[in-house]
């Protein structure tokens, strides 16, 4: 299922809907990356409240959208991480160093507006 | 021994240890105990009642010898109920018929003691009385046949530590059960998630660290932070004696896991010797945010939040110098 992708002014979301395959994760990084661009956008929120668990493919894919969108100017802000899966995530190890993460949607536009 | 009242009786015993029927057989094969020590003591029924009176009236004044043991019966009533009881439990002994319902009985009275907190010492020594003072009778019974008097004695032996079996295993279920409550009380007091301003969240920790408390306390701040919308938590270990290189990753663990969400955590209150202690096992606790003490963290906490406090009579006196 391809992840919906919405532009509000200069700041993209990905509103992450239901769980994704492994080609899905690939494909909403590949879109990302190029609708930065395009959009000239400077902050991404990649919103994955539904999600009710995030392995280590996904994080390391999301890790990889926001090194990737860092490179072309802008900030990726993952939010909405339920309680359950942040602890199951620390249980493994994944800790989405260097990314930004907020508790939801109006807290990450919150943190980009901050830092324009 | 066999101390219970009616009333008491009559409620059902809520945790009542349960013993399997296979279980019983196990114990009476492991006691050796078979048909033929059945017979035995069921003939010795007889001589068992005759017995019984002075045999009860003996073991009440060796009770009532000792201060440990009189507090239980300084109630006249309560004395005579007890006898009652207590000679209705020795006749048990000899009537035969030692299945479940037999064991489900001395289970009964096992919890009684627990409950009347009769400590395991006093019922052994009183059970150690009676034998001693039925092995006379047993010689009596037998008609100076020493053998007989002999087998007689190790047929009822068998059945009595089938009988203390029963009771120490009661003992100690109801020890692990209390231990089991107090340590969920413990548990369910010692992880307050505490909110001291708008999307500020205190959480204390106090004593010992293990590995499940850890999940408690991060799944409970984890749903705190989502429930309060919180962006700041002070952790404070002042009251944390002691941490390993165990308790440090569950609390890195916890940081970790509130940064996920979006939480920023200040740990507060980690002593000099703390401190210390972390450096030399080398643990990186560097990408920790840090303050001296909780007044340190709630400041740093209120500067990351925009707040400033300002005591009111100076900023009344700036208001009237303005005005």
């Amino acid at each position: 299922m391809s992840v919906p992708i919405l532009k509000q002014g200069d700041i993209l979301i990905a509103s992450i809907q239901s769980a994704l395959s492994d080609s899905d994760l690939v494909e909403l990084r590949d879109r990302l990356a190029e609708g930065v661009g395009r959009a000239r956008s400077r902050g991404v929120i990649i919103d994955v409240t539904a999600l009710d668990v995030l392995d280590s493919f996904a994080t390391r894919t999301i890790r990889g959208i926001a090194y990737t969108t860092k490179l072309r100017g802008a900030v990726t802000v993952v939010v909405g991480i339920q309680p359950g899966v942040a602890y199951a995530m620390v249980q493994l190890g994944l800790a989405l160093e260097g990314v930004e993460t907020a508790l939801d949607l109006e807290e990450g536009l919150a943190l980009l507006r901050e830092k324009r | 021994m066999a101390d219970e009242s009616p009333r008491r009786a009559a409620q059902p015993i809520g945790y009542a240890l349960h013993v399997s029927e296979r279980e019983i057989a196990r114990r009476k094969e492991f006691l050796e105990f078979g048909e033929a020590d059945v017979e035995t003591l069921r003939a010795l029924n007889d001589a068992a009642v005759r017995y019984a009176d002075p045999v009860i009236e003996d073991l009440y004044r060796h009770f009532l010898s000792f201060d440990e043991t009189r507090t239980f019966f300084r109630d006249p009533k309560v004395l005579e109920r007890v006898k009652r009881l207590q000679k209705e439990y020795f006749l048990r002994l000899t009537r035969g018929d030692y299945g479940s319902e037999y064991v489900t009985d001395r289970l009964r009275i096992g919890t009684v003691h627990e409950s009347i907190k009769l400590d395991p010492k006093w019922y052994l020594g009183a059970y150690n009385f009676y034998l001693r003072s039925v092995a006379g009778r047993f010689q009596e019974a037998a008609g100076g046949n020493a053998k007989k008097a002999l087998s007689d004695f190790l047929s009822l032996m068998k059945l009595v530590f089938l009988d203390i079996g029963l009771a120490v295993d009661t003992y100690i279920h109801a020890r692990e059960l209390t231990m089991r409550k107090q340590q969920e009380a413990i548990r369910e007091l010692s992880t307050p998630v505490l909110q001291i301003r708008e999307r500020l969240l205190l959480l204390p920790i106090v004593g010992v660290i293990d590995t499940q408390r850890a999940r408690l306390i991060t799944e409970s701040l984890l749903r705190a932070i989502r429930d309060n919308r919180a962006k700041v938590v002070v952790m404070d270990v002042t009251g944390v004696a002691t941490i390993d290189s165990k308790v440090a990753n569950h609390l890195l663990q916890t940081v970790t896991a509130a940064r996920l969400m979006g939480a920023t955590v200040i740990v507060t209150g980690l002593s000099s010797d703390v401190s210390q202690a972390l450096v030399q096992i080398g643990i990186d606790l560097s990408k920790l945010n840090t303050a001296g003490d909780l007044q340190g963290g709630i400041e740093e906490a209120e500067k990351l939040l925009g707040y400033r406090v300002v005591p009111t009579l100076e900023a009344g006196a700036k208001d009237s110098h303005a005005a």
